[in-house]
């Protein structure tokens, strides 16, 4: 058991995940030293309530309000749970857009451009296409390819320039967010998909849902009553494990990497160095359309069509969340959900306390960006556990010299044996 | 015990790294004023063993003493203390300062943060005089020659009064002339009371410099014994472990058809304007290894670039077994039957990153043994890479899943020489193939290419080494400034002959074919 334990412990995953919660864990304290801060400085926020703070940083995933007497109160909350799961959809798809760019050598900077260009493709398609003569669940389809190719195309831009001209992708990214942005702002600004019939809702785009297009609930509305959470979260997952697939178990995923990890060896081996570049930033790219395609297809949230000025935060949050998973695709499902499950608590701070929302997200960028320590945190432990062998094998030594130098002897008699 | 006979003693040191025990209880003594030779193949300890007397590693185990005195020695600051300094196989040297500079670094006398040059530049001088280590002390290192640098760094040395002279592999870098005059400049050291550390696998300059041997074997302790009582033989049967033949044993060569003929090649430079390979028609029969002999830098590269397709030669025709193979993709060729075996094995030969099983199916991992519909066969390459592991001895730490950057240089060239060998390829390009392997290493790739060659195959060798170049090929073409210069066979002549080619001093007229 003791000698099983130590294997597991041995194990490079293992290392990974324990370095990752420890990070995480050492971000969501500092975040809360923020909050006790912020809270005993200001003179709005009583020390109950930045405790109050506190409890909702580590726990606000499982908030349920404030009781009678105007006590949290904590317990299984579906809402929160629902929300979490669907606002992790678009993060996992562009935290895996990343990791996949990443482990074939490439930066992908672009992902929040490839999420509006999925975004333009899948709702002209979900609500130009009018569900009174096609059947509604083949306008979902439609849509959601829609959502996919326009994102790997807009991502093959950069791999192209990248493959051709030898182009840093990461500038070309920038650059192609950009254009993303105010391509679609025009691109809606002559559409008819603006919202007209609801009061308050000018500078929105219609949701899919008036043309009766939304991601199938699946059941899971029952699971987590009152929340926003449908299948587009099982959809996400699924694309995790066929990133996995392709880029652990398949001929592609080896030259990917190859191409990734040295392009000259690539090239000597006769992969084609240059269609992989470009192949690995259109999966990318295809990864965050479907981002930006399984957000709006929800049919219950609702596009603020002029984004001219600001990039989806969708898009960049996708970074963070790679990085805390290490590119391990199956691994970016937890980070993508440990984000989203942030957010989450933030609103609760907000909504609950005197925290404002821009305190809020000075709190969550905390915990992201210690978690990010993830690296030194592996040394650490790798480091301790390397001492203690150490140690155990110095004690051992004077027995086994002995040994050693018994087998030394034999090997010499047996060589002159050999040479007699 | 004070008063010892020997200077540095390292007794019983055990040092383990994780898998792979790099030292088991080795001892090395150093005597006062000889030159101690470290032998051994790549992998046997030698590096490791230097490190842990240099304090960059601690060994798990044994004591290190100086003048029969236990010493600790932490880091290298208290090697540095005591005495010892080393000349490392790729020198220490800031480039674009100049030799005087570069000697005092680290150790400048200076008076109120003025630098002393003049007391400094006297020093120098005198020691170089002393030693007969010539070097321009205000040239830039950049502009100055493989061989001075290392006397630059010997000098390094003695300015900071050091007594014991490590040399980690002192003449891989240097011409023939340049290893002679490093030699007399060892013995000049010793007679000054110097005592040195030849670190090396090269068996003729052990023979001819050092005073008594230390040999080890995958890092354990095999024996020592006087240079003056043993024998290259003995030597090379101790370091590998059975009896090696240092001449490459080969038989008559039997060339049949053309396996690959080269016609009016031009290949542009990317370094200058100039083409890097001009007009160069040869032709590589079955059965028959053709030897490219020439000084770095002659269009070698560029030539094996065009062959292998990571170029595009601007003009000319390549035929590969009666194919046209002028403007095919590296993977068409290497279907068609050409290997290679590349020049710089970290930017080429390896994807550093890889394990050792990825990287043996660099070449095939596309065929259907290795793959259904896409999909890698996993249990189908760890068989493949044991198979290979087994047959051609490449060692590592972990096997199969060993990454590649952990293994030792002529391990991961022996990985990249059982990859292209066991793809059975019509045609063999090996470019240095032997480049910083020791001789077990050497032989063992050299009899490969004899046998491919006896099987039919046809092998073009690309070397620097004239040693390699005299024993191996049955046809030599010297390569100068992009053009093939002369043609020859080893058994008709000599060295001196191919060296007045290489040199650019003498030529063949032009022929516009070669047979």
């Amino acid at each position: 058991m003791k000698q099983k334990l130590s294997a597991f412990w041995a194990k490079d995953g293992t290392r990974s995940v324990c370095a990752s919660l420890i990070s995480i864990l050492i971000g969501m304290a500092v975040g809360s030293i923020i909050v006790i801060i912020v809270g005993l400085t200001s003179k709005t926020i009583s020390s109950k309530g930045a405790w109050e703070g506190v409890r909702l940083v580590f726990a606000g995933i499982c908030s349920t309000g404030r009781d009678t007497v105007g006590n949290l109160t904590f317990g299984f909350s579906p809402v929160n749970l629902g929300n979490t799961l669907f606002r992790a959809t678009p993060l996992i798809l562009t935290g895996l857009s990343v990791a996949v760019a990443f482990k074939t050598g490439l930066f992908n900077i672009g992902a929040a451009g490839q999420y509006l260009a999925g975004t333009a493709a899948t709702l002209f398609i979900a609500l130009e296409i009018p569900s009174a003569v096609v059947p509604a669940w083949i306008i979902w389809i439609l849509a959601f390819l829609g959502g996919l190719l326009a994102g790997a195309f807009w991502g093959a831009i950069p791999g192209t320039l990248k493959a051709l001209l030898n182009i840093n992708e990461v500038l070309t990214s920038i650059m192609t967010n950009w254009i993303a942005a105010n391509l679609v702002t025009w691109f809606f600004d002559i559409s008819n998909l603006k919202n007209v019939v609801e009061y308050g809702k000018t500078g929105y785009i219609y949701k899919t849902s008036f043309n009766g297009v939304s991601t199938p609930k699946l059941g899971l509305d029952k699971l987590f009553p009152g929340s926003q959470v449908n299948a587009g979260i099982l959809i996400a997952i699924v694309l995790a494990v066929l990133v996995y697939i392709m880029m652990s178990k398949t001929t592609l995923g080896y030259e990917l990497k190859a191409c990734g990890a040295n392009r000259h060896a690539a090239r000597y081996a006769g992969i084609r160095d240059k269609r992989n570049i470009v192949l690995s930033m259109a999966i990318a790219g295809a990864l965050s359309g479907v981002a930006g395609s399984l957000y709006w297809l929800s049919g219950n949230t609702e596009f603020f069509w002029s984004t001219y000025q600001s990039l989806p935060d969708a898009g960049f949050n996708g970074i963070p969340v790679a990085l805390l998973a290490v590119n391990n695709p199956i691994a970016v499902v937890f980070t993508g959900i440990f984000m989203s499950a942030l957010t989450v608590a933030g609103q609760q701070l907000k909504n609950l306390t005197a925290y404002n929302e821009y305190i809020t997200n000075v709190i969550t960028a905390t915990i992201v960006y210690l978690s990010a320590f993830y690296l030194v945190i592996k040394m650490w432990i790798s480091g301790r556990k390397k001492r203690k062998i150490n140690k155990v094998q110095t004690s051992a030594v004077p027995d086994s010299a002995d040994e050693t130098q018994k087998a030394l002897l034999d090997e010499n008699a047996r060589k002159e044996g050999d040479a007699q | 015990m004070p008063d010892s006979e020997y200077v540095i003693e390292m007794l019983h040191i055990t040092k383990e790294f994780p898998g792979i025990i790099a030292n088991d209880d080795i001892t090395l003594q150093l005597k006062k004023g000889e030159i101690h030779a470290l032998l051994g193949e790549n992998g046997a300890g030698k590096s490791t063993l230097m490190s842990v007397l240099f304090g960059l590693y601690q060994p798990e185990a044994g004591e290190i003493r100086k003048n029969g005195e236990v010493v600790k020695i932490s880091d290298p600051n208290d090697a540095t203390a005591l005495h010892i300094g080393m000349v490392h196989q790729h020198f220490q040297l800031i480039d674009v300062f100049t030799v005087l500079d570069n000697i005092i670094l680290g150790a400048e006398t200076a008076k109120l943060g003025f630098l002393q040059k003049d007391e400094a530049r006297k020093k120098v001088s005198e020691l170089s005089e002393r030693y007969g280590l010539h070097v321009d002390l205000d040239a830039k290192v950049e502009d100055i020659t493989v061989g001075m640098q290392q006397r630059v760094e010997i000098l390094k040395m003695l300015y900071r009064d050091n007594e014991i002279l490590i040399f980690d592999e002192p003449t891989a870098v240097l011409t023939p002339q340049e290893i002679k005059e490093l030699m007399l400049i060892m013995r000049n050291l010793t007679k000054e009371s110097k005592s040195i550390l030849f670190i090396s696998h090269k068996l003729q300059e052990i023979m001819e410099v050092s005073d008594r041997v230390t040999v080890l074997r995958k890092g354990k302790y095999v024996g020592t014994l006087e240079t003056k009582n043993t024998t290259k033989e003995e030597l090379s049967r101790m370091m590998v472990g059975r009896p090696v033949h240092l001449v490459v044993e080969k038989g008559p060569a039997h060339p049949a058809d053309d396996i690959l003929t080269v016609e009016h090649l031009t290949v542009p430079s990317k370094l200058h304007k100039n083409n890097a390979v001009k007009d160069v028609s040869f032709s590589v029969r079955a059965g028959e290894i053709v030897c490219i002999a020439g000084i770095d830098g002659n269009g070698q590269t560029e030539l094996v670039y065009a062959l292998t397709g990571l170029e595009k030669p601007s003009a000319g025709k390549l035929s590969l077994c009666g194919q046209n193979i002028t403007s095919a993709t590296v993977r068409a060729r290497s279907k068609n039957g050409m290997s290679h075996i590349p020049e710089d094995r970290h930017k080429h030969g390896l994807i550093l990153d890889y394990t050792l099983e990825q990287n043996l199916v660099l070449q095939r991992y596309w065929e259907p043994g290795f793959q259904n519909k896409g999909f890698i066969k996993f249990d189908a390459v760890r068989a493949y890479a044991q198979k290979l592991i087994a047959e051609y001895d490449v060692r590592s730490g972990q096997g199969p899943i060993t990454k590649a950057r952990s293994m030792s240089g002529g391990n991961q060239q022996k990985a990249i020489v059982a990859r292209e060998i066991d793809k059975d390829p019509e045609l063999l390009v090996a470019v240095q193939p032997t480049r910083g392997l020791d001789v077990g290493a050497i032989e063992y790739i050299h009899k490969k290419l004899v046998e491919q060659r006896d099987a039919g195959k046809g092998v073009l060798l690309v070397s620097l080494e004239l040693d390699e170049v005299m024993n191996v090929s049955d046809r030599i073409l010297v390569m100068y400034e992009g053009e093939i210069v002369g043609e020859f066979d080893p058994k008709k002549v000599t060295v001196e002959e191919l060296g007045l080619y290489m040199a650019g001093a003498k030529r063949d007229r032009k022929e516009s074919e070669t047979a």
